[in-house]
């Protein structure tokens, strides 16, 4: 069967890298890609690319009962998720939370959809020290109320895709994704590694994976193209201690006692505007933790491939 | 040689690395050799290769126990066994890491299960801190002795090798505990010993024959229950 898919987030790196595999994949022969600039990176005539908030219910149910419909389009790739970590606020969590669910129940009743796969984030993950360093997909889930927005958001809307499998009409594909290291794509890790000094808390060194936009768009082409549902966590290439993704990409790695951390990157971030926030860091710096990445290689045949380059850090 | 499992940057997901190992080889072979002479007694009962679940006594106030049979299972049967440490261990800054980097995990049942699954061997002390952390008058009277590792070697089809040590209950006599402030570090109690050091007591290590416990079915709780009343009673 030739798949017609709808890309949301399609300006992003990722949405980029997933539109051009897809347009390559035999079985793709339509993508309409959906994005906030119109930026058409790929002129190719099975692609065509629409601007719209998916944060507006009047413009989401536009699109899809509109030129969805009219085209056919049988899946939904949603990716567009609000990437900065110092963002917040319910204009936020429309976008987040809100559009995922609306877009999610507009699929549900729309005529030719019939595949829903929703990029979602290894930071939906409680780690604790008595916790598996291997996570798998049942792995307990972060149900602080003092979590951050960001990892609140993103913990919401995978659980509305993932309690709405079973019961929806739609075959639903979430992919809880290792953090993609690349500019642009909200990774907390290519902030934290853009200063020339990284501070590390002293006498912690946890091991961490790492995913490449290469293989975050793999994994989603698989999804939209495969029968595959259910929850799936997507590794990267690369696992390795902290330390070594410093030296790796060339900065200075500082040991620094666990309580002065946190002060110096909210002072960093106040001076200098970054994105990096170590309160949402704090346990992953502790505690490390690699997604288990078994059962996406057993249903979806997705084995990563590409390791970062750390000089770029853009996979 | 290499015992791990390389993630591809010479570490495996735990964040074990053969490179530390090499390292700590000379200091283990002096411990092993030297300083508490530690004499094996049938570690031909601990397989060359496979998944297998090593059960020990616990005790000593400080884990050279567990040193002590990680190494002479290393240099006897040439296989890494990995040292599973109590659940605080993460927390603890430095040692923590440096013991992961030489192949201990955390014990948490996904960790173990995993390495089982690929085959590797662990190496569990079902009494955990009670164990260790028993005062010098309990010497040689084994604490509340926890049956978890027969349920996972029943749930993942592997053999029990069990190993009795002895000569660690008095290499480091405790006489009392001190809870203020541990937290602070990540350790359960700080220890009051009689020696800053262990003192170098003799080792003798008894390795039991495997206990196959494949007739025993991991979904039946009957037969689990079985399984773990003759473990905890072996």
């Amino acid at each position: 069967m030739k798949r017609r898919i709808l890309v949301t987030g399609a300006t992003t790196p990722i949405g980029r890298e997933t539109v051009r595999r897809l347009v390559e994949h035999s079985s793709v022969e339509r993508v309409v890609a959906v994005g906030t600039d119109g930026d058409s990176a790929i002129s190719d005539p099975r692609v065509e690319y629409v601007t719209t908030n998916l944060a507006r219910h009047r413009s989401a149910h536009d699109l899809l009962f509109g030129l969805v419909r009219e085209i056919e389009i049988d899946t939904i790739v949603h990716l567009a998720l609000h990437r900065s970590a110092r963002r917040e606020g319910a204009h936020v969590r429309a976008l987040n939370v809100d559009a995922t669910r609306d877009l999610l129940k507009m699929a549900e009743r729309h005529p030719t959809v019939q595949r829903f796969v929703f990029r979602s984030f290894s930071d939906v993950y409680h780690l604790r020290p008595d916790r598996p360093t291997i996570i798998e997909e049942d792995h307990p889930i972060e149900l602080s109320p003092d979590a951050p927005q960001l990892v609140r958001d993103r913990l919401e809307a995978d659980l509305v895709l993932c309690t709405a499998m079973g019961l929806s009409p739609l075959a639903i594909t979430v992919l809880r994704m290792a953090e993609c290291v690349a500019p642009e794509s909200g990774s907390q890790l290519h902030d934290y590694l853009s200063s020339r000094v990284c501070l590390r808390p002293a006498g912690f060194d946890p091991m961490l994976n790492v995913l490449t936009v290469s293989d975050a768009a793999h994994a989603l082409t698989l999804a939209a193209t495969s029968e595959a549902k259910g929850v799936f966590n997507i590794p990267g290439y690369d696992t390795l201690p902290l330390s070594r993704i410093i030296a790796l990409s060339g900065r200075l790695d500082v040991p620094t006692p666990g309580p002065v951390v946190a002060p110096l990157y909210g002072l960093r971030a106040r001076l200098t505007g970054t994105d990096f926030r170590y309160d949402l860091n704090e346990l992953r710096f502790h505690l490390g933790g690699v997604l288990d990445g078994r059962r996406a290689k057993e249903e979806l045949g997705y084995v990563p491939r590409m390791p970062v380059d750390w000089d770029r850090r853009d996979g | 040689m290499g015992f791990l499992r390389d993630a591809g940057h010479g570490y495996d997901e735990f964040g074990a690395t053969d490179a530390a190992l090499e390292r700590v080889r000379p200091v283990l072979e002096f411990l092993h050799d030297v300083y508490f002479r530690v004499t094996a007694h049938d570690v031909h009962h601990v397989p060359e290769a496979g998944g297998v679940v090593v059960v020990s006594n616990h005790s000593g106030t400080l884990p050279f126990d567990g040193a002590m049979i990680a190494a002479n299972i290393l240099f006897e049967r040439e296989r890494l066994i990995r040292p599973v440490a109590d659940r605080f261990l993460p927390n603890l800054p430095f040692f923590g890491t440096w013991l992961t980097r030489i192949g201990a995990v955390t014990g948490s049942r996904g960790n173990v299960r995993y390495l089982l699954e690929r085959g590797e061997g662990i190496l569990i002390f079902p009494e955990g801190t009670q164990g260790i952390g028993k005062a010098f008058s309990q010497r040689y009277q084994l604490q509340a002795w926890r049956v978890g590792h027969a349920e996972l070697a029943i749930q993942n089809g592997v053999p029990v090798v069990p190993v009795a040590v002895i000569g660690a209950e008095e290499q480091m006599p405790q006489l009392a505990r001190i809870t203020a402030g541990a937290k602070w570090v990540g350790a359960p109690y700080f220890p009051v010993t009689l020696t800053p050091l262990p003192l170098p007591v003799r080792y003798h290590l008894h390795y039991g024959e495997p206990i196959d416990l494949s007739a025993y079915d991991a979904d039946d709780s009957r037969s689990l229950a079985d399984a773990r009343r003759w473990c905890g009673a072996e």
